[in-house]
């Protein structure tokens, strides 16, 4: 995930990028960003942080684990605002998604 | 991009009291075998054979499916399990109804208690259903629902045609052969219930833990097709005209249909992605392997006497392929769950255990190699008529349990370390 050097909350949003490097899937054992499951980070004027975000499978029921996780993650370093989780299923997740670096934690 | 919400997991009193309670059966299981042991040497109708049986069969392997069925309908049908507290009850209903028939067959009391023990088993089955048609509905009908929902109608047939066995033993009033009806019920468990139920989660889980995707789901259309139009064909036939050598073409259609469901996961197997099979995968394998000997198998029960195919067929059946299937699948589901119940709070907090720090891999590691020499040292001692290999196999068996029940155990008494 790329972020625009020119975006207001450019520093921000790597900011909470490396912070949700520390959620893991707990099934699989790495990270979501690793994972490729996250697909935007979004921070709005009245203290919102939008995680845009999908899970491996429908119905995961890990799914409210992975999605605490990231609320818990943002809150530690963004304690003044308020973590907003959009689980979608378009475009859908595929192994294809998983980085490099992921794909060696997995045993690819 | 369209939002959805996250699909909730159930209450884990829908499904931790069935894998609790199933490890526990497995260890009775084994204990009896063990005290039972000559049985492994005689017809297949006999007291205590058939509480085994029912202690495989139904505090076995009913027992851990039904809690990994909850577990998994969610996953599977994409929707939140229609009522925990139904499963809760089927539970209690299982329990007991499984302690009545186990009982009342070893001491062979055909009667009330076993009669009693067979309804209840049938309210367990019946809320079983509610739940998994009330969760699918009939819309998006996926192959792997289609197999969900024939399996439960297959275990609910089962269950009912075991019950009527259960009033003849009393009170006998079937002109059939109760022999040749009892083979139609043990079948429509193996075929009806087992398979297209290990065929419709494995078609969905398999694909997830290797990481593998296979585009052809015709075969397993066709796998349901064959399976279903196989077991009916033979229920039908053998009910109306009894025994007969069409029987061979009824199992070469289920043969066809297992073939296909095992063509689509050998696609899967062969396009993964994670190319490490992990020991859990590995006991998926050794099952799907005694299946095939299990098949193998047939004609020679069909043409040749002795009763040490069917007692061998059973092995196959209950100990290979069902609990291969069983050990494999328990430590990819329940350390998540008792995960879920203690972590998922806290995820992304600190650092916490992850699920497979919850068990001892290495232990699982030892019980597969136990398991193989188990299920091999038992399987030639019936095949060779040798009462002290049959032993030294079902002390291993013993051994297999204990490392089973001290894993789920390990897993059960974690306690939340942050």
């Amino acid at each position: 995930m790329e972020f625009q050097i020119n975006d207001s909350y450019f520093s921000e949003k790597n900011k909470a990028l490396n912070a949700l490097y520390q959620v893991l899937d707990p099934e699989l054992m790495v990270n979501i960003i690793d994972l490729g499951l996250v697909y935007g980070i979004d921070f709005s004027s009245d203290k919102e942080i939008t995680v845009t975000m999908t899970l491996t499978s429908h119905g995961c029921p890990l799914g409210e684990a992975i999605e605490q996780g990231v609320k818990n993650a943002l809150s530690n370093d963004f304690p003044e605002f308020k973590v907003i989780v959009n689980v979608v299923w378009e475009p859908q997740w595929s192994f294809e998604e998983i980085s490099p670096v992921g794909r060696e934690k997995l045993g690819f | 991009m369209a939002v959805l919400g996250i699909g909730k997991a159930p209450k884990d009193s829908a499904v931790l009291p069935f894998y609790g309670t199933g490890a526990v059966f497995f260890l009775i299981l084994s204990i009896l075998m063990l005290v039972a042991s000559d049985r492994f040497q005689d017809h297949f109708f006999q007291a205590e054979t058939l509480a085994l049986v029912h202690a495989a069969a139904l505090g076995w392997g009913t027992m851990i499916i039904f809690g990994a069925a909850y577990q998994l309908i969610p996953v599977i049908f994409e929707k939140e399990l229609f009522s925990s507290q139904l499963a809760f009850i089927s539970f209690w209903f299982l329990l007991f109804g499984s302690v009545l028939l186990i009982c009342s067959f070893w001491y062979f009391q055909p009667g009330i208690l076993m009669i009693t023990g067979g309804t209840f088993v049938l309210i367990a089955v019946v809320l079983y259903n509610v739940n998994v048609f009330k969760t699918a509905g009939l819309s998006d009908l996926s192959v792997q629902k289609l197999f969900l929902l024939s399996s439960a109608l297959w275990l609910f047939i089962t269950v009912a045609v075991g019950v009527l066995l259960a009033i003849n033993l009393y009170r006998p009033y079937i002109s059939s052969n109760h022999l040749e009806i009892l083979k139609l019920h043990a079948h429509l468990g193996f075929i009806g219930w087992f398979l297209q139920l290990i065929t419709g989660v494995s078609s969905k889980l398999v694909p997830m833990f290797l990481f593998g995707k296979s585009e052809k789901t015709k075969l397993l259309y066709s796998a349901f097709i064959l399976q279903n139009i196989g077991l009916i064909g033979f229920v039908l036939d053998h009910f109306f005209f009894g025994s007969s050598a069409r029987v061979f073409f009824y199992f070469l259609i289920i043969s066809f249909g297992i073939g296909c469901w095992l063509s689509y996961l050998r696609d899967v197997y062969k396009k993964r992605i994670k190319k490490r099979v992990d020991i859990q995968m590995r006991h998926t394998l050794i099952s799907f392997i005694s299946l095939i000997l299990a098949l193998i198998l047939v004609p020679v029960l069909v043409l040749l006497s002795g009763n040490q195919w069917s007692i061998l067929y059973g092995v196959f059946i209950f100990l290979g392929w069902i609990s291969a299937i069983i050990f494999g699948k328990t430590f990819k589901t329940l350390p998540f769950i008792i995960w879920n119940r203690y972590y998922k709070d806290v995820h992304g907090k600190k650092d916490i255990p992850l699920p497979k720090d919850l068990y001892e891999e290495r232990l699982l590691v030892y019980q597969f190699w136990c398991f193989i020499a188990a299920f091999v040292f038992l399987s030639f001692g019936v095949l060779v008529n040798q009462l002290i290999v049959i032993r030294i196999g079902l002390l291993l068996w013993v051994l297999v349990a204990l490392l089973y029940v001290w894993n789920v155990a390990k897993v059960f008494l974690h306690k939340k370390i942050i």
